[in-house]
């Protein structure tokens, strides 16, 4: 079962910049992404909308297969700056990796 | 794919004992200059950053991976928690061909040569050089980075260095956007290719794949193209350049080979759809779309052409 925390926005802060909330899912960084996935790197962004730390620490391998290309955040039409919301969330799953 | 921590874990750990991701004594990856004669010293420090030098390296771990990448081997390196003996410094080192350290070599030379025709005032300072960190980054570790760039900026600053010249694209932006950010550390940087002043009529036309850092990031695209311009050489129009480029895969490689040739592949069918050779700016691309079939060639092995030693050593092989 997933538990929603919306405090988790809050909680990747010291990871990365605050922005996943701009998001409004219109799947435009799914389209551009050169890993041509059915939802990456959408769904992530989702799952930190919506505090969903479990799926996301569950999914965590996935979030290497990012090439930091920055071409998500660059097409962004709410800046929500995808490819950087990716990047903190390596660095929050590497800490909890790290921590076990 | 490969367990990302196991693989981030030996890269840090390789930094911090070495300060390079692949634990090789910079001595054995960094002997390009000698014999070179280059100044030491000069108003602009040349910083290669190492990534040319690694690239031997990199082919080496990459093809070494790939093998094991979703074999019942790769899953023990996968499900095992500990570091494959395959990635080991001498291992690699055994491993790196002759041909791709010479090419490593040869590239930094040419632009050694390219900053000398422009009448470019630099030094080299090998004890200065080094590798900036920046795979750390991108791959998450911040605080390993951190660490590793104060380092190297701590050299560069008690050294007394403030204005820098780089060769890649990733070094370039660790060290214009990262260094300032994370270490307090404010050179001046820029890129060899900025600083090139050159002529000649070359009248031909080449594909130039713009890697992320210099296409995106650091919105220099045009640059290349405007001294290519004033050389006679003419960019094709590709699919996917500029700020909007498309990525390599190069980046993948670390933690997915597979899918880094897979993004290759790709990246390289839009390239090739120009019929032109492809010229690329970043030992990274370089590397993975060779690695996807490519015949390609750097930059700087386009402009040292138009240096009086590039014109002679081309007669020379003719
Ligand atoms: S991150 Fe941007 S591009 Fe991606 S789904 Fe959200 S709004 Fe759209
Ligand atoms: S930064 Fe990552 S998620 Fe964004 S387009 Fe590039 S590979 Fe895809």
């Amino acid at each position: 079962m997933t538990v929603v925390s919306p405090e988790f926005a809050e909680e990747l802060k010291e990871y990365g910049d605050d922005t996943a909330l701009q998001c409004f899912n219109c799947g435009t960084c799914v389209a551009i992404c050169p890993l041509v996935d059915d939802s990456f790197p959408r769904r992530l962004i989702r799952y930190v909308q919506i505090g969903a730390r479990e799926r996301i620490l569950a999914s965590g391998r996935d979030l290497w297969k990012c090439l930091h290309c920055g071409l998500c955040s660059r097409t962004c039409p709410r800046q929500a700056d995808p490819g950087e919301i990716i990047l903190g969330l390596k660095r929050y799953v590497l800490a909890a990796w790290r921590e076990e | 794919m490969f367990d990302p921590k196991i693989i981030i874990d030996l890269l840090a750990e390789n930094v911090r004992r070495t300060g390079n991701p692949f634990g090789l004594s910079t001595g054995s990856i960094n002997g390009w200059w000698k014999g070179a004669d280059l100044p030491r010293q000069g108003a602009n420090l040349l910083f290669t950053g190492m990534m040319y030098q690694m690239v031997p390296a990199i082919n080496a771990a990459t093809g070494l991976l790939g093998k094991y990448e979703d074999t019942p081997a790769g899953d023990r390196i996968r499900f095992g928690r500990r570091v494959p003996r395959f990635l080991s410094a001498a291992v690699l080192k055994m491993a790196t061909a002759k041909e791709d350290r010479s090419a490593a070599a040869g590239v930094l030379m040419d632009i050694t040569r390219i900053l000398q025709a422009s009448g470019v005032d630099f030094a080299y300072r090998p004890e200065l050089d080094g590798y900036s960190g920046i795979l750390l980054y991108d791959l998450g570790d911040r605080e390993n980075f951190i660490a590793h760039a104060r380092r190297v900026a701590g050299r560069l600053q008690e050294a007394g260095v403030e204005r820098l010249i780089t060769v890649d694209p990733h070094t370039t932006w660790a060290l214009r956007e990262l260094y300032p950010r994370y270490t307090g550390y404010r050179p001046e940087v820029r890129t060899y290719f900025e600083l090139a002043r050159l002529q000649g009529n070359g009248d031909r036309e080449v594909t130039l794949h713009d890697p992320c850092f210099y296409g995106r990031y650091l919105e220099l695209s045009q640059v290349p193209r405007t001294l290519l311009a004033g050389l006679g050489v003419r960019c094709a129009d590709v699919n996917s350049a500029g700020p909007f480029t498309s990525c390599c895969g190069g980046p993948a490689e670390s933690v997915s080979p597979a899918l880094a040739l897979t993004v290759g592949r790709r990246r390289l069918a839009e390239l090739q759809a120009t019929g032109r050779p492809l010229v690329t700016m970043c030992p990274i691309c370089h590397a993975n779309l060779r690695r996807a079939g490519a015949d390609v060639m750097d930059l700087s092995a386009l402009l040292v052409r138009f240096t009086r030693s590039g014109e002679n050593s081309q007669k020379r092989a003719e």
